[in-house]
């Protein structure tokens, strides 16, 4: 029989194998196809030509997708070639060199990746417009998009292709040439890590895993308020959970299982055999790969919740940050040529103005641990305020409320009250600042810390403020638009009138800003999350397929003693519950802890985001548990 | 004799037949098998290879099904029950030894061993007793809580054998239960089932090719063709001269195993 004819021979054998990491195979490659296709759509090039955060973004993500691409390659690979060192195994046995095993195997999957490549295209090319009608949508872009075939894709999806051939033949030939014929026999029924009697030890670590991982939370919650010591609390937060749920994936779970287990002194009964028992002995083995499903989960629910919650909100957070939409600052001649295009254009509109002084002073802490800080600010009448159409409450005389929809991410000190000293005329040369609001009484474009005091304080400090270069006496006019529907039109207006060095934006031009930026968030943090999902549900997936094939004697022993196919899939589905919730249920905790962070950056609720984005990640993992399942139930009706 | 014969029929076959493969092509594997089994019997069954000794105790243990024939258990008319009908009478009336033991490896010896019992109405405290007493007789309570890969192929055995009898059942059939074992571990085995059967009035139906094996019963059966070709009785002979009476049946059968 000639190498090529054998090729063929062993490809039709194996095509159940196979046909699993063909799936695998075709998934990965469509995905990147889809990807790539995008990124060099003529419609999102066009957006990120304005933008470079989105080109930045687009790349980074590429990056990303290769790299989680090849680690799933990998892994699907070995899972593959484990399941057939018998057969390696057994060519070397009649002689054949470990080179023929190893051009062998590679051949097989060129050709193999050969077809995944064409039939992963055309997936690809069938998908890539819903995803690009997906993404226009999310930015609410108008652009007419065609049927769009990119060259440039086909191009990058070949190259990432070569890669992951180059790497999975560096895999067979690593395999190949070190393992011993022995352990090619061994390898399909190994128990690699057999826990016998958990030590003293493995219960300490078991222990630790689990007090590493509350360590890890409770830190998390220092976060929201030490928010300067942001970058080295998240680095402990990091590494002492993960390192918790790897010892919790390794030893603490064994060590619950056999707590259990001895408790029930030998009569286990049928279903937890099948549960419990087989668990007990595989996690440890599992445990690395667990902990990294259970990171990325976490990861992946954390990022995809928190770019749904900023582009969910972003209307709010755009008007917590600016409160008018328009607002100039001593443009008296350019306000009055607005207002008379806007009544041109018929579009109706609340005109007001506003008066309000910038100084420069100090913050003045209560605490004298804390050192005072200079700073310019600017202070509003709230009488004037409320006139002009926000629901603002005037503070007590004397008193000012400092409003900053930014004082959280900036990290500054919000205990209050504290005081604003500045240089004033007579005796009467502070205010007191009794509280904080998260928002903006002025759009943030205008320079100065906001504050606001009652009209008759505003009118005091007016007097008695002493005046020096850093001094100003300003005027804002503000207009609220009543009529949203023109608001592109009128923010034309604004934009083409006042002077574009000023910087001063407007609040529709700012919002559509922030939802294009947002959307092209949520669009690649699902984008990915959704490949983060299949790769981790594969994975567990694959290894519960290789799980069922070595355990298929214990289910034919089972029906022989006379254990019906019920009974057995009663067990096997309390045992993929595990397998499937453990380690969604904790990337789904420490993505709550990893939330409650992420909303100090926040104003808005994200309750709902969140609990979409949830939702949709369980969903699909109970699809795996369901496929899986059924799976298991054809290995049991045929066993016997 | 006549004791046995006016004891319970735990098994009766009649007219047994079973063929592989499709109509045209069939290999017909038993020709037509007439048995009877009667309570606290220890019947061996012999024969050469291919002679349907494994197919035998397949079909007879409701694990594979007959061609024709009709075979009854415990006064169960097995043809034409559903599968999982056949389940629970393997569950509560079969017990089973195999060759390669078929223990679970991830249970030990004693989750093993009380793993038929599970699903059944038996207490945990009577569990316990019947444990107690079984892994006593067969010489392995003190490995209740090792696993499998831990224990010698003898010591497996004979957990196996005790998976067989946890839940007193009316019929424990063997295939080959000492092929894997060494002649010491073999002989331990056969005298433990040898004193179960005896003590317990336990039935059992053994599938061997090996004539000290089932030099320990008191009947054993050759095939031979799919048919049964002869059947010799120990009676009150002693072992050493049934060893030899079977010996020279094998010699008649020819083709040694």
């Amino acid at each position: 029989m000639t190498t090529q004819k054998l090729v063929i021979r062993s490809m039709r054998k194996n095509i159940k194998m196979y046909y699993l990491y063909f799936f695998a195979m075709i998934f990965s490659i469509s995905l990147y196809f889809i990807f790539s296709t995008l990124q060099n759509d003529q419609a999102i090039v066009n957006i990120s030509e304005d933008s470079i955060n989105f080109a930045t973004a687009f790349q980074v993500a590429g990056i990303l997708l290769i790299f989680i691409t090849i680690v799933f390659t990998m892994y699907a690979t070995n899972i593959f070639i484990r399941r057939r060192s018998q057969e390696i195994g057994l060519y070397q046995l009649i002689g054949l060199s470990k080179a023929w095993v190893a051009r062998v195997l590679i051949a097989e999957h060129s050709i193999l990746g050969l077809g995944a490549l064409l039939i992963g295209m055309i997936v690809g090319v069938l998908f890539s417009r819903l995803f690009l009608l997906l993404f226009i949508k999310l930015i609410d872009l108008e652009v007419m998009v065609g049927l769009t075939f990119s060259t440039q894709a086909v191009i990058q999806t070949i190259a990432v292709f070569i890669c992951l051939i180059a790497i999975t033949s560096l895999q067979i030939i690593l395999t190949v040439y070190r393992s011993t014929l022995l352990q090619l026999f061994q390898a399909n029924n190994k128990n690699d890590h057999f826990v016998k009697q958990p030590s003293i030890v493995s219960g300490i670590l078991g222990l630790t895993g689990l007090s590493l991982i509350g360590f890890g939370y409770y830190v998390s919650t220092l976060i929201v308020v030490h928010a300067d010591l942001l970058l080295y609390l998240m680095l402990l937060v990091l590494a002492s959970t993960i390192t918790g749920t790897y010892l919790f994936f390794r030893t603490t779970i064994s060590w619950i299982l056999y707590v259990f287990r001895k408790r029930k002194n030998g009569n286990l009964g049928l279903y937890n055999s099948l549960s419990v028992a087989p668990l007990m002995h595989s996690m440890k083995g599992h445990a690395n790969s667990l902990t990294l499903i259970t990171t990325l989960s976490a990861m992946a629910i954390t990022m995809i919740s928190l770019s749904y919650s900023l582009y969910y909100s972003t209307e709010d957070d755009t008007r917590l940050a600016m409160p008018f939409d328009f607002a100039v600052e001593n443009m008296q001649e350019e306000a009055a040529i607005i207002s008379s295009r806007l009544e041109e254009e018929q579009i109706e509109f609340d005109y007001h103005q506003l008066d309000a002084i910038r100084f420069d002073g100090t913050w003045v802490e209560k605490n004298p641990n804390i050192d005072n800080r200079h700073s310019t600010f600017m202070v509003f009448s709230a009488e004037q305020m409320a006139k002009a159409g926000l629901d603002v409450e005037p503070p007590q005389d004397d008193e000012a409320i400092y409003y900053n929809s930014r004082t959280v991410i900036e990290g500054r000190e919000i205990s209050f009250p504290k005081d604003v000293q500045y240089a004033a005329n007579d005796a009467e040369n502070q205010l007191t600042v009794s509280k904080f609001k998260l928002e903006n009484v002025m759009n943030y474009l205008f320079y100065g810390e906001q504050l606001l005091v009652s009209e008759e304080t505003f009118e005091r400090m007016r007097d008695n403020i002493q005046e020096d270069e850093h001094t100003e006496f300003l005027t804002f006019e503000t207009f609220q638009l009543l009529d949203t529907e023109k608001s592109d039109t009128a923010s034309d207006i604004f934009q083409t009138n006042v002077d574009s060095d000023e910087y001063i934006s407007d609040f529709y031009s700012t919002y559509k800003g922030s939802f294009q930026a947002f959307g092209l968030l949520i669009f690649i943090a699902g984008f990915l999350g959704f490949v983060f999902l299949l790769s981790t549900g594969s994975i567990l997936y694959f290894k519960q397929m290789t799980e069922a094939e070595q355990e298929k004697n214990h289910y034919r022993t089972l029906r022989q003693l006379g254990f019906q196919v019920n009974d057995i899939m009663k067990g096997i589905i309390r045992k993929q519950l595990f397998v499937y919730l453990i380690p969604l249920g904790i990337g789904l905790i420490h993505a709550a802890f990893a939330l409650n962070v992420g909303s100090v950056l926040m104003a808005a609720s994200m309750l709902t985001p969140i609990i979409i984005s949830m939702a949709a990640y369980i969903v699909i993992y109970l699809m795996f548990t369901v496929v899986t399942i059924r799976y298991y139930k054809s290995i049991v009706t045929n066993a016997l | 004799m006549t004791i046995q014969q006016t004891a319970n029929t735990v098994l009766s076959a009649e007219g047994v037949r079973k063929s592989y493969g499709s109509k045209g092509n069939a290999q017909q594997v038993l020709n037509g098998i007439d048995l009877r089994v009667f309570e606290g019997e220890f019947v061996g069954i012999m024969g050469p290879s291919g002679s349907g000794k494994t197919t035998l105790l397949n079909t007879l243990a409701t694990i594979d099904r007959a061609t024709d024939g009709n075979i009854v258990i415990n006064g169960n008319e097995i043809s034409n029950l559903k599968d999982n009908q056949l389940s629970n009478i393997r569950r509560r009336h079969l017990g089973f030894i195999f060759q390669d033991y078929n223990l679970l490896d991830t249970l030990t010896v004693k989750e093993n061993i009380l793993l038929p019992v599970s699903l059944t109405k038996i207490s945990t405290a009577q569990a316990e007793t019947e444990f107690n007493t079984i892994a006593e007789i067969l010489g392995i309570k003190e490995l209740a809580n090792k696993y499998p890969s831990e224990i010698s192929g003898g010591q497996k055995q004979r957990t196996s054998a005790a998976r067989a009898l946890i839940h007193s059942p009316s019929l424990v059939f063997a295939d080959e239960p000492t092929g894997a074992l060494d002649s010491k571990a073999a002989s331990n085995l056969l005298e433990n089932l040898h004193e179960i059967n005896q003590t317990r009035q336990v039935t059992i139906v053994m599938v061997t090719h090996d004539p000290l094996a089932s030099s320990y019963c008191n009947r054993v059966v050759f095939l031979k063709d799919g048919t049964i070709f002869s059947e010799l009785y120990r009676g009150e002979k002693t072992r050493e001269s049934f060893f030899k009476d079977i010996l020279d049946m094998q010699a008649v059968l020819g083709g040694g195993n």
